[in-house]
Parts: structure tokens; sequence; C-alpha cells
């Protein structure tokens, strides 16, 4: 599993089940072999992958009852929260103006009412409902923003701003960096951890805790060994800096 | 587990201007710094970059314009490092790792009398003596030799086997790596596979039939099963694939092959789609699907084993004693070991079931039938041991022996890769998924 989302409004934890095309929806506090509460499955779903990977993320944004997931052919699909069965995409998101590539990992923020989808070592920022073929609003991309690509991202709906994956070549990143949702271009972060200067470790996924003002990154050797020989580990930094 | 707490630098600052001090003035001059400072170690100071910095200028530095020393001890301006340098150099406040191994897969060389481990937290294979047994109140178990590092290719691990006539290694890498990588059976440290053989990503067990010298691969994802020349290497390409709708096949696992019978197992988790047709997912009970050893191509198993009373609950790696042809599985989250007859079929409950306290069995992936020797081994992805059986052991029953690599009461992390993580802020818990 690549990414997935815990929706703290509904206590709901959200995954996929990429080999069988399915986004599953638990409890917050599912423990044990526990059904899930809802499935998305089926023909009208649309939900494909590919031969080597994909259906291997999700987002949710609680506060409009929408679930993303990057398919395969480069698109968005956006689900209803609550949909159940066989249901089809509430709108989808891709097409060769969108620039989105293969399966891309995808944030959203409610507050801004933007979708984040972080693509090519770019980072499209598109208004929250875009559907179709669209050019994205903004795009944060070049040596500059040392934008790069990683497995999951956050976006901090309070401050506005995106923390992804930075430094990096195109499937990994060294760093994770935070930029503003208003950013355009080749613009330079607002702050950066180098994750793997200071850990060994490169970092695949990233989840927030605003309470502790904290960062927590996954890693799990991929990439670039880290010194220390153990592969799998989940590191926290704090960063006050994001959060006040 | 360990745990980084983030280091003090400010203190370690204060003891080294503490110690000028006491250079410049003498003791005397600092009796009333005496009680609240001690010098009481000397350490490096990690090349982390600073927690808190001051300015450096002619300007904004008090002393240094005039050039007179004791200017330095001047009240200066120190600022947190959050004045707006773009990068963050503190350290991690905490971490949470597993330092024990955790060991995914087993294979036992009777001609060496060794057991071979597969650690997947640490990418490497553990080489032990078969007869090591870590009792009670002993230490955990030493291997004989361990294979570990970036030359080797051990990544993302899944299945290691040992050739009974070389004593040749073997190990398939499920992910990044698409590869079988081969060692000989001597091979320490890090060092180069003496054979590599590409193969289709998320692969994941692998048997060889000496009699044809053919390699049996399975592969998670489409689900198939490619057979090589056991001397493949390179880009070769697998001499016949089973592969399709009518194969039953799906998210495939555990693999053992039936030589004597001439027979082919393979355990299906039941994650089923169509990756060319968009919608086509769906969920089916985990299965064993059974096939003629030289089955090809979309071809129906001859029997299937599916069903409540199997128990199974994702099963991993299978093996077979070949006087009887049963089939030992590993029941990852069934916590157990559960047999089958060779010919059994439909919704049938195990032969024999080994599980419960006495066992030491925790989230076992791995299993390994020692004809020779009349045993059973298993690896135990909950506790960072192998335990092994006699081959007769059924229900509640206490190892034989085991290899510890951690103290006795481990419970495992059992990360197999932490790609990925969620934070619960309702119950302040952070989600790994595995």
């Amino acid at each position: 599993m690549h990414g997935f989302g815990f929706d703290a409004l509904h206590d709901e934890i959200c995954v996929t089940s990429p080999l069988a095309q399915a986004i599953l929806s638990f409890r917050g506090g599912a423990n044990g072999e526990e059904p899930p509460l809802r499935v998305i499955q089926g023909p009208h779903t649309q939900i494909k992958g590919t031969a080597g990977g994909g259906n291997d993320k999700v987002s949710v944004d609680p506060v409009n009852n929408e679930i993303y997931i990057p398919i395969d052919s480069a698109k968005v699909l956006v689900f209803d929260r609550t949909a159940n069965g066989d249901v089809a995409p509430k709108r989808m998101l891709g097409g060769p103006d969108t620039q989105i590539r293969g399966v891309a990992a995808v944030a959203v923020d409610p507050i801004h009412n933007i979708v984040a989808v972080n693509s090519g070592g770019a980072m499209l920022l598109f208004d929250r409902t875009a559907s179709g073929n669209v050019k994205p609003k903004a795009v944060i991309k070049g040596p500059k923003s040392r934008m790069a690509n990683i497995s999951s991202f956050q976006i901090y709906a309070p401050k506005g701003l995106i923390i992804a994956g930075c430094d990096g070549a195109v499937a990994a990143s060294s760093s994770i960096c935070a930029w503003s949702v208003e950013d355009d271009g080749d613009v330079a972060p607002r702050s950066k951890i180098p994750v793997q200067q200071l850990t060994g470790y490169t970092p695949s996924g990233i989840a927030l805790d605003p309470a502790h003002k904290e960062v927590l990154l996954s890693a799990a050797g991929q990439r670039v060994r880290p010194t220390r020989g153990i592969m799998n580990t989940v590191i926290t930094f704090s960063w006050p800096e994001i959060f006040d | 587990m360990s745990t980084n707490k983030p280091r003090n630098r400010g203190t370690r600052i204060l003891v080294g201007v503490a110690a000028a001090a006491v250079g410049l003035f003498g003791l005397s001059g600092l009796q009333r710094w005496r009680d609240s400072v001690r010098l009481v170690s000397i350490e490096a100071i990690p090349d982390t970059g600073d927690a808190c910095y001051r300015p450096v200028s002619a300007e904004s530095t008090p002393g240094a314009a005039s050039g007179n020393l004791f200017s330095a001890f001047e009240e200066i301006p120190v600022y947190a490092q959050d004045a707006k340098p773009p990068d963050i150099t503190r350290p991690p406040v905490r971490d949470i790792l597993d330092t024990a191994p955790i060991y995914s897969s087993v294979a036992v060389d009777v001609e060496h009398n060794e057991v071979m481990l597969q650690d997947a937290n640490t990418w490497s294979i553990k080489v032990f003596s078969r007869l090591d047994n870590a009792k009670p109140g002993a230490p955990p178990t030493e291997p004989r030799r361990v294979i570990v590092g970036p030359k080797t290719d051990v990544q993302f691990n899944s299945c290691v086997w040992v050739d009974p006539g070389s004593g040749d290694i073997y190990s398939v890498e499920n992910d990044i790596g698409d590869v079988i990588v081969v060692f000989d059976h001597e091979a320490t440290g890090d060092l180069e596979p003496k054979r590599k053989l590409k193969v289709t990503h998320r692969a994941f067990a692998m048997a060889i039939d000496e009699s044809t010298k053919e390699l049996f691969l399975s592969v998670q994802y489409p689900p198939q099963v490619a057979v090589y020349s056991k001397t493949a290497s390179g880009n070769d390409k697998p001499i016949r694939l089973l592969m399709g709708e009518k194969t039953k096949l799906s998210d495939s696992h555990g693999l053992a092959i039936d030589t004597k019978n001439k027979l082919l197992f393979i355990n299906n988790w039941g994650n089923i789609s169509n990756y060319r047709v968009p919608g086509s997912g769906r969920f089916e009970p985990p299965s064993i699907t059974v096939y003629r050893l030289d089955a090809d191509g979309d071809t129906p198993p001859l029997r299937v084993i599916q069903g409540p009373k199997t128990q199974m609950d994702w099963p991993g790696a299978m093996s077979i004693d070949p006087a009887t042809g049963d089939l030992y599985v590993a029941n990852d989250m069934g916590q157990s070991i559960i047999v089958f007859h060779s010919n059994d079929q439909g919704d049938v409950a195990p032969a024999k079931v080994i599980t419960g306290p006495k066992t030491h069995i925790s989230y076992p992936t791995g299993v390994f039938v020692d004809a020779k020797n009349q045993e059973l081994w298993v690896t135990n992805l909950g506790n960072s041991s192998a335990t092994v059986y006699p081959l007769s052991a059924s229900g509640d029953v206490a190892p034989l022996r085991i290899i510890r690599s951690a103290e006795e009461d481990k419970v495992s992390l059992r990360f197999g890769k932490t790609q990925a993580l969620v934070y619960d802020p309702i119950r302040e818990q952070i989600l790994v998924p595995n």
C-alpha cells in the first residue's frame, strides 16, 4: 500500500485493495479481522490499475465528503465518501491538459478548495471541483522548487501548506518541503527537512500531527539503503514552523 | 525498538562556554557557577546543524568589532532557528523501528546441517546450524554467517531456497528488485550474487524440480506461475507460463511441488481483477489450486481447496512431505500451520493443525519439511524466531528447538514494507500498513 487516509471527522480509515480494484472504509478504531463499513467495487467504478502497480493510494476529503483515487491512464476518480457497492465516480480528472502522468498521489485542501496532484516531479494544483481534461490553475515545478515525487503527501489546510517530497529523483525524495497552495511556477519551498541527510532514510509517506506540531514519515529502505541496516521505520520530526 | 530523543545542544554549548571561562578567569572567579555547571563529559556534537544560531556579522556581534575578548561575555541575542532559513536541521524527535530480524522464510540444507532464514527487516539471509537451540534464559542465537549489503541485491525478499545438491542459496526479491539472486553455499557478507534472473514484479515463492531442472516461481499479480530452466539467468524467459482466468489463480503466494506425484500446489488470497478491464475486481475466499506439474497456459486446476473449513487466512509458504504427499501451509493470520492431504479438495478441514501457546508460533509465513530428519521448520514473523517440530506434530505442541534472534518474550513490529502511514488524531495513534 502506497497511501491511505484517515477521516478524523467521521472517524474512519479509508484504504484500497489494489488487486481487487476496491476502496474500503473501516471504523477508525477497527481492530483484527473486522469487515469494512463500505466497499466501492464493480464495473461502474472504473477503478483500474496496471500490471505492475496502481490502485494503491487513496485520499479522503471529510469536509466535502469525497474520496479521491488515482488510477491507471493518468486519471483521478472522485467518489462520494458514503458510496457503497458498484457506483460510478462523481467526477474524473484526467487528460493531456491536466499534465497528470501515471498513477499520481493526491491531496485535498478543503479550506482553499484546492486538489493537488503530485505527478512527474510537479505539484499540479486544480480547483477542488475540477473535472475532465482541464489545465491546472498552478504548477509548482523546477529546480528552485526542488519538487520531487513521493508516495503520499499532505496539505495542512489551516495554513495552506503543501507538505511533500523534494530533492529527489523522479521516484524518490530525499527531503520533505513545504510550499504554499498559492505558489506557482519554479518557487522555492518555504521550509525543508533534509530527511535522508539527517536520518539515512528516504521518506515515502507523510502524515501530520498538528496538535503536537509534528510530521511523521514512513520509510521502507527503498532506493537508498539506510546505513543502520534496518529497512523499515517511522520517523517523527518536530516542525512547528509549518503549524504556527 | 529504539527511540531517539532530541539532544540538548544548548546544554552542551553552555558547558563549553563554562570550560573556556575557567581557562580565562581561574576557578575562583567562577565560584558562583561551580554548583550549577560541571563538565561531566565531552562528546562530539553531531553535524546536524544548529538548533539555535547567533548572528555572525561584525555589525551584529558585540565585541567583535572592538576585538575585546571580555566583550564576548556581554549579552548577545540568540535566536531559535525559525527565522526563515529553509532547512530544518533538528534531528528527529522519535523513531519507531525493530532492531531484531523479522523472519519471513526458511530453508534447510540437510547436507550441511544448516538453516537459512530470510530477514525482511534487514534484507539479509542468516545461516544457522540446524541444531542450534536457544534454551530459556540463553542469549539469542548467533548466525554462522550473514549475507547482507547493497551488493547482494537482497531486498524486499519473500522466499529463500537451498539447492539440495550444490547448497546454492536462492532468494526471491518481491518488490523493487524483481529478481532471483543466487549465492554460493559459503557466501557471506556483502557480495554480488553469482547469478541473477530477472523476473516479473511481485514474484513471491519458488521451488526447483531437480528431475527436470526446472525452477517454479509464483507471481502475485497478474497471478501466474512462471517455469524457468534451473540455470536461467539475466533476461532469460520462462519455458512456460501458467496464467489466465481458467487457472483460478488469484493474488498467488505460496508454491509447492510434489515431484513424485507430479503435482503443483499454489495458494491464492482471492483478490481478483483483470488490470486491463476497469472495475473487474472482486473478492473470493482464499484457496489452494492443484495442477499437473507440467501445466501450461490457461489450464484449469485439477482440484481446489477452498472454504471456511480450511481455516486458510493469508496462507504463506507451503512445503510437501515427499513420503506422504501431505501439504504443510504457513497460515499467517490464522496463527497456525495447517496440513492437507494431497488429494483433498473443496471445503475440507485440515488433516492437522499446529497452533497454540506452547508452539511459540506467531504470524508464521515460512514453512519447510525436512524429510531427512523428519522435522518441520516454521518462521515466525511475530517474534523473530524459527521453531522446529517433529514432522508428526499436531495441536498445541512445544517446539523441539528454537532459533531465537531476540529476547524470549519478543513481540515483533512485523514491519514488512513501511511505505505509507496515517495519523489518527482521535486516538493519537499511528497507522502503518505492511
